[in-house]
């Protein structure tokens, strides 16, 4: 406990936390943009859905992360995914 | 600091390490099927233990941190065998010297 | 040029949007309103979680809007995909039984917790639109799972209209024994309890059928039909 005081401090890990989620969310939302494969940007907005749901929790908004977690993450994800065996894969 | 908050430091340790493990197994292993495991089975332990630990360290959370392991403990490995299954489907196969393939081998008179 | 002109206009927006925000404190230096909330919802509605009780009791009126529109929304999916037949699956794509036993372990155990989770709205994070959305995601894994599993839709319709029956008449259950529509006219009982907050639970329940009959039966319509002829 104390060993770890004097540098760790929880405000520290908490923006450190929420500055690496707020990079990797601008990242996936790019992959799944630039992406032909539509497989994969079905995955990239699905990875969005996530880190966002994780940064609702970590701004204290916990009703607005389950919406994100439940909505984004899995019914949205599976409807892409049926729309996608319904018509074709790649890009033109 | 009583005996139920070391406990909960122990397996939160544990399923750290196991996550680490798993992460690393990730980049390390050679094919799919490998890193597949590295991915579901150290991460499962990993996030069982994690949260069981978490459970340790606040005795109010225990009967719900049981119930989350048992969630993670029935439906991570479904998911991760459906997963390679599927990629079994779509004709990706375990990168070995001696060509063994007991999947195939079973399903013979399914695929036809 | 394009590429250039689209990172310039990027960047200047960024910018003056940062300029625009860094001034303003985060989480902290509440305005008038939601001071307001914070701090008179509980002993006006009894719900210990304001957002519910914005979501239902303030803005009621607009929650039924929201269900309206998902309703609206079911009902044209199966407009546009009625009496479209679906292609007889192939055989690679049939369940093993792991998933199917799978599938049937773990429905159960979905759907309680989107029950747990709506039954609570006033009391812990989540409501009715979270706790449908979690029982269609089971659904899900049951269509996905069973081989030859279907919806019943005549059932998951029933459902659909008598929750938003329910919601309907205690909006208006209000304007005849309160003032307005929507009133929470029922005794709003000691705040934390189960059994409190008036018509949120009623509402809110009444919500979470609704939205998990509704967007179960928009999986089903899509899983089990095909594009057609083209």
């Amino acid at each position: 406990m104390i060993l770890l005081q004097w540098t760790l401090t929880p405000e520290l890990l908490y923006q450190a936390g929420t500055g690496i989620l707020l990079f990797l969310l601008v990242v996936a939302a790019i992959f799944s943009v630039v992406q032909k494969d539509l497989l994969m940007a079905i995955v990239g907005t699905s990875l969005v859905s996530l880190i966002l749901s994780v940064l609702f929790l970590l701004l204290h908004a916990p009703d607005v992360a389950l919406t994100e977690a439940a909505i984004g993450v899995a019914l949205t994800t599976a409807i892409f995914l049926i729309a996608l065996r319904k018509t074709g894969r790649y890009e033109e | 600091m009583n005996i139920m908050t070391i406990i909960g430091m122990l397996l939160t340790s544990l399923g750290a390490l196991f996550l680490l493990l798993g992460a690393i197994g990730i980049v390390r292993m050679p094919d799919m099927y490998t890193r597949m495991q590295a991915g579901t089975k150290a991460t499962t332990l990993g996030a069982m233990s994690f949260i069981l630990g978490i459970g340790f360290m606040e005795p109010a959370w225990l009967i719900k941190t049981i119930l989350i392991v048992v969630f993670i403990a029935l439906s991570n490995p479904i998911s991760s065998h459906a997963l390679a299954r599927a990629a079994h489907r779509s004709g990706i196969f375990p990168l070995s010297r001696e060509n063994i393939d007991l999947y195939k081998k079973d399903n013979q008179e399914d695929k036809s | 040029m394009k590429k250039l002109l689209a990172a310039f206009l990027l960047g200047f927006i960024g910018y003056y949007l940062y300029t625009a925000f860094a001034g303003v404190p985060f989480g902290e230096n509440k305005m008038e309103v939601g001071k307001d909330y914070l701090e008179t919802t509980v002993p006006k509605t009894g719900a210990v979680n304001t957002v519910t009780s914005i979501v239902v009791n303030y803005r009621g009126f607009d929650t039924l809007g929201e269900v309206t529109v998902l309703f609206l929304a079911a009902t044209g999916l199966g407009a546009i995909l009625f009496g479209m037949k679906g292609k007889p699956e192939d055989k690679h794509r049939e369940p093993s039984s792991i998933l199917t036993t799978g599938a049937k372990a773990l429905f159960p155990i979905i759907v309680l917790l989107g029950a747990y989770i709506f039954i609570h709205g006033h009391l812990t994070p989540g409501g009715g639109f979270q706790g449908g959305t979690i029982i269609a995601t089971g659904v899900l894994i049951l269509i996905l799972g069973i081989k030859s599993f279907h919806a019943n839709h005549a059932l998951l319709s029933v459902m659909e209209s008598l929750a938003g029956i329910t919601f309907v008449v205690a909006g208006i259950l209000g304007l005849a024994f309160g003032k307005n529509f929507l009133e929470n006219i029922l005794p709003l009982g000691t705040p934390g309890q189960v059994l409190s907050a008036g018509i949120i639970p009623i509402i809110y329940i009444a919500v979470g059928f609704k939205v998990g009959a509704e967007l179960a039966g928009v999986l089903d319509t899509l899983m089990s039909t095909t594009r057609g002829e083209e």
